[in-house]
């Protein structure tokens, strides 16, 4: 990851303003489209899967720009007509971050993402992200036969990297047709810690997708079955790609400190971290031991950095405590409520 | 060979062992004709073939060969010059120019016997059948390649009958029956009736003139088998052909199925010496080499079988196997360096899993030898070798040759062998820990006795150390025993042995297992422990089970099964009686939990656990009760619940690290650390144990314990790799070890350069003074 990609992923809502103001112009989008459930449990877990992303969304980007369609309101003309505007709406700079959460078909021809009247189909799909102005953008299908979708919007293997978008779905094609499990680890990924691989309190697109590809495999395999579910993820860009801030009070007071005189110890933080992932892409350059030597000494700047922040907070401790039992997960469901919880 | 109970799921099908034995071949590779041919030529030819004048023999079959010769001779003579794809197509020719003549096609089929194509050879013995319906050299033939390809074994009894009770028959062809019958009462003790066999067949071979090699070899595996002298059996087949390796073949394959590894070793080493052509010999060797860990040894006699005869396909799959036991295992010695000339352990494991496996191994492996050296006054004369596989295929075709066997482990006196926690899947029921408990039992017990401990008993005491002193405690009793034990399947002490090989019906090796621990159960508690030990060492000396019970126990056979039978009654009579009921309990808690009906599987457990507390498979209704209890939020019912499934002896790894979390919430560390233990001999490759383990550990100030953990966390290739690698890097700083703390929290900025955590101990180290190690 180059800095000015790592810009573009910090460039939006909290962050912004403060960070980066290069880029403050650029915006985040969001849209959740809640697809039928059919059945009770279904439904349920549809709709716990959408509030965890809307929770997740609003520590991206501002409320106003997180967009949510469930029940009679997820419908195609709606829905269309909502990505029509966003189309006009957004510069190049923008992003948009769109998730199917629900259940699909697939017809042998035709993928169907399932809502109410006519359903959105894997070619309406397309064109809405083809129509997105500019690039970075990520489309996320939660349903059974996602997979066709996949293949109708961005071809099979290596074509996808062409795309301008970064495109998950929870099937390997058209043939796996259970009710999956990967949107409801996906959904759980932007709300854990555990997801947040390179403890830099963002959780990506990789990340979650990786999360959530790995709690489905341990499901399948702790209970001794067969996977019904191949989750694929196509185009380039994943890890650059945030989905999920887990420390928005952390940040919150970082801009409160912007009128405090602390925003420059913020800003050379903020440079150092940069200074080390350019470090880190010219690893292949270097020898170990200058390469661990250097990346010590970018690092202990920046602990020594964040040590002087905190001491002139006056000692509000921004470090995340110690591990406990799992602290920043979503409470477990209620008695009785379907999820991702596994039994023992 | 040692079959392991455990689970259901995992139990071998009795059928399985007994075709199993029938495929292992030690004869000579083509079999004598014993008067299945008479041409004047060939017969010559043969007389000098089993003279043991090997090269005046070869000579004969090559003036057969020339074209004056009829075909199907041709075709014998180019067979017995080893040319089998020669003699497979001249087969071929004759049977085209005579296609009416039955015995080419016996003939044709027997050469497709050699190469191990029995359903070919079955196919050509049914043609031949089906020229000549009642001819016996094809019955005979389609009786061996249906016991060799896994047939029916009434039809294969039918058959056989029909050539033995067939007094038309040639003499020769009721022989090779009468033979095939000895191998038969040979593999099952049963040495009144072998004898009498022999004896028969003596008469009919010296009435008609025929060949008695066979007959020699086999009074000698009997007398070998008997523990009486052998020799002078071997020198009269010696002496009719001095190169007749299977003299010596013969009865190295009965001292392997009786568990008598070294002298197999020794007396197929001299079959091979007398005839460096017996590829079966080699095939046979090289195995028991690698049961005696002389790896490069067994290594070359296996090659040496597979250069010679390609179409093995046990030769074939240990080939594979080597591969593997070469290229992908690595051998850890304990300890190391070794104290004396050998190490007292040595744990062979797949390099992918070494990390992962091998503090665990020798744990629980020098825990075992601790325990079972006390507890049967014995003490390891050479080192004791683990081997575990991670694939189940590997480990089947390591220890019997041929896959598609189910055993989760087998042992050769000091050598054991075993599924790794990987080879089956999660959610079976696989308990690794048990299985290296009870086979580490057999090294003992089998050592112990010189090997003469009877199959049952060393099955019995496996199962009973199981449940008395394994990583599970308590009785594990599947359910389909008690329905046995409620039909009175059970057998006299007298006649276990014959559950283990010679199962009358499916299920019935598992029944013996349970029987043979519930046996030990009841002599501990009867008679006291020290009785068990007493027995095997009267069978060390020689003494049969008849006399040794009254020796050891003053009773007789039959007083002690009228015991056993009350102690049954006592302990389960009244279960027998509400198994129904149980089982409906059972199915009505799962069946509500599925329905989302927590209260009625509440109602449903709670009854189940009260009729049949000792359940704690992964159905136990412990199981159903504790889930039920957590969906309704009665946490501390849940917590209950699943603590007294674990004191039951349940190992369910979920449910364990769920009370192990409970433990730990409850400030019950203590309590916490043996369940997470407990969880190790069941799933170590659960990376939430190790991490719960470590944490544990780091809180009670046990930081090298702490390092053990997370590096195995490591080692399991966690997603989250900067937390891990920050755990170690915190349990060297608490060992003091500085540089290696900055090591691994270089790795973990690495991963995560913002991590907050990590560059809070860069800093501490770095104000401490610690450097960089690289």
């Amino acid at each position: 990851m180059n800095r000015f990609q790592r810009l573009i992923c910090l460039s939006s809502g909290l962050t912004a303003t403060l960070l980066l103001p290069t880029v403050a112009h650029a915006a985040l989008y969001i849209s959740i489209v809640q697809g039928l459930g059919g059945m009770p449990q279904y439904e349920q877990e549809f709709t716990s899967s959408r509030e965890k992303i809307e929770a997740a969304s609003v520590t991206m980007t501002d409320k106003d720009k997180v967009f949510t369609f469930s029940g009679e309101q997820a419908n195609r003309d709606a829905l269309l007509k909502h990505f029509a505007e966003l189309s006009k709406k957004m510069k190049a700079d923008d992003r948009a971050a769109v998730y199917l959460v629900g259940h699909g078909s697939f017809d042998g021809e035709t993928y169907k993402f399932n809502i109410s009247g006519p359903d959105l189909t894997s070619a309406d799909l397309k064109k809405v992200m083809d129509d997105l102005p500019g690039k970075n953008h990520f489309l996320l299908n939660t349903s059974s036969t996602s997979g066709a979708m996949l293949e109708a919007m961005v071809g099979k293997g290596e074509q996808a990297k062409s795309t301008k978008y970064v495109v998950i779905s929870a099937t390997r094609n058209g043939n796996e047709r259970n009710a999956t499990h990967f949107g409801g680890f996906f959904a759980e990924a932007l709300t854990t810690k555990a997801a947040d691989l390179n403890k830099n309190n963002s959780v990506s697109v990789q990340e979650a997708y990786d999360f959530a590809s790995q709690r489905v495999e341990s499901f399948f395999k702790d209970d001794g079955k067969l996977s019904t579910e191949h989750s694929q993820l196509r185009g380039d860009g994943a890890a650059q790609l945030n989905l999920s801030r887990l420390n928005a009070l952390e940040i919150k007071t970082e801009l409160a400190d912007a009128d405090t005189g602390l925003s420059e110890l913020l800003k050379k933080r903020q440079e150092l971290d940069a200074q080390i992932e350019d470090l880190q892409l010219k690893r292949s350059e270097m020898n170990t031991t200058d390469y661990l030597a250097k990346l010590q000494t970018l690092v202990l700047q920046s602990a020594e950095l964040s040590e002087q922040i905190e001491a002139a907070r006056g000692g509000a401790a921004a470090t995340p405590a110690a591990p406990t039992r799992n602290p920043n997960s979503t409470p477990p469901p209620s008695p009785g409520a379907p999820g991702s919880r596994r039994d023992f | 060979m040692i079959f392991k109970p455990l689970f259901a799921k995992q139990r071998l099908v009795a059928a399985s062992a007994a075709s199993l034995l029938l495929t292992v071949n030690t004869l000579h590779a083509r079999e004598q004709l014993y008067g299945a041919l008479t041409d004047t030529a060939l017969v010559a030819c043969e007389q000098q073939q089993w003279a043991g004048k090997v090269p005046a023999a070869e000579a004969c079959y090559r003036t057969l060969i020339g074209s004056n010769t009829a075909t199907g001779m041709r075709a014998e003579a180019l067979w017995a010059l080893g040319d089998l794809q020669g003699a497979n197509t001249t087969f071929q020719q004759a049977v085209n120019a005579e296609p009416m003549n039955a015995m080419l096609r016996v003939r044709w089929g027997e050469l497709f016997m050699q190469t191990y194509q029995y359903g070919e050879a079955s196919n050509l013995f049914n043609e031949a059948l089906g020229i000549d319906a009642e001819n016996p050299w094809a019955k005979f033939g389609l009786a061996t390649a249906l016991a060799n390809g896994g047939g029916d074994p009434e039809e294969v009894n039918s058959l056989l009958a029909g050539v033995l009770e067939d007094d038309k028959a040639p003499a020769g062809v009721r022989y090779r029956g009468m033979l095939m019958a000895i191998h038969s009462a040979l593999r099952k003790d049963l040495f009144e009736e072998s004898a009498e066999a022999i004896a028969e067949a003596r008469q009919l071979a010296t009435l008609n003139k025929l060949s008695q090699l066979e007959i020699y070899a086999l009074e000698a595996a009997q007398a070998f088998m008997t523990l009486q002298p052998y020799q002078s059996f071997v020198d009269k087949a010696l002496a009719e052909n001095p190169v007749y390796g299977d003299a010596w073949a013969i009865p190295g394959y009965y001292a392997m199925i009786t568990r008598r590894y070294k002298e197999s070793g020794e007396f197929y080493e001299k079959a091979v010496q007398l005839e460096p052509k017996h590829w079966a010999a080699h095939l046979e060797l090289g195995q028991n080499y690698l049961r005696l860990n002389q790896v490069t040894k067994g290594v070359d006699h296996i090659r040496t079988s597979f250069n010679g005869d390609k179409f093995n396909p046990a030769t074939i799959n240990l080939m594979r196997m080597l591969d593997v036991f070469t290229n992908d295992m690595e051998v850890f010695n304990f300890p190391d360096p070794p104290q004396g000339p050998f190490p007292e352990l040595i744990v062979r494991l797949n390099k992918s899993q070494s990390k992962v496996l091998k503090d665990y191994v020798q744990e629980l492996t020098e825990a075992s030898m601790k325990n079972y050296e006390e507890r049967y006054r014995f003490k390891a004369k050479e080192p004791v070798v683990i081997e575990v596989y991670p694939n189940h295929e590997d480990f089947v075709v390591r220890t019997t040759g041929m896959p598609g066997v189910g055993l989760l482990g087998v042992t050769f006196g000091y050598l054991l062998a075993m599924d790794s926690p990987t080879a089956h899947p999660r959610g079976e029921s696989y308990h690794w820990g048990t299985t290296l408990w009870h086979e580490m039992a057999h090294v003992y017990t089998v050592e112990a006795s010189n090997h003469l401990v009877p199959r049952w008993y060393t099955e019995g005491i496996a199962v009973y150390e199981e449940w008395r002193t394994g990583p599970i405690p308590g009785r594990k009793i599947p359910l389909d025993v008690f329905g046995a034990i409620k039909e009175g399947k059970f057998l006299s002490i007298g006649k276990l042995d014959d559950g283990f090989m010679r199962p009358t019906y499916e299920g019935q090796v598992i029944v013996s297992y349970m029987q043979g621990g519930l046996v030990m159960d009841f002599i501990a508690e009867k008679f006291g422990f020290s009785k068990i030990v007493d027995m095997l060492y009267l069978f060390r000396d020689g003494v049969k089970l008849a006399d040794a019970v009254p020796r050891t126990l003053n009773i007789s056979v039959e007083k002690f099964d009228d015991q056993f039978k009350a102690f049954i009654e006592r302990d389960y009579g009244k279960l027998l009686e509400n198994l129904p009921k149980w089982q409906e309990q059972q199915r009505v808690a799962f069946e509500s939990l599925q329905n989302e009906d927590w209260q009625g599987a509440v109602t449903a457990g709670k009854q189940a656990v009260a009729l049949f507390p000792d359940y704690v498979e992964a159905d136990s209704p412990y199981i159903a009760l504790a889930r039920a209890y957590s969906r309704l939020g009665d946490h501390d019912n849940e917590f209950k619940t699943l603590e007294t499934f674990w004191q039951q002896g349940g190992y369910a790894p979920r449910a364990l690290l769920a009370l192990a979390d409970e433990y730990t919430a409850r400030n019950n560390s203590e309590q916490a650390f043996e369940v997470l233990k407990d969880v190790l001999w069941s799933d170590p490759f659960a990376q939430d144990l190790h991490n719960k383990l470590g944490d544990l550990f780091m809180t009670h100030n046990q930081a090298d314990k702490a390092l053990r953990e997370y590096q195995v966390l490591l080692a399991l290739d966690p997603q989250d790799k900067a937390d891990a690698n920050l755990k170690i890097a915190k349990a060297y700083q608490a060992l003091n070890n500085k540089a290696k703390a900055m090591e691994y929290l270089l790795i973990t900025l690495d991963i995560a350069p913002q991590f907050r955590e990590a560059q809070a101990l860069l800093l501490e180290l770095s104000r401490s003074g610690a450097t960089t190690t690289n």
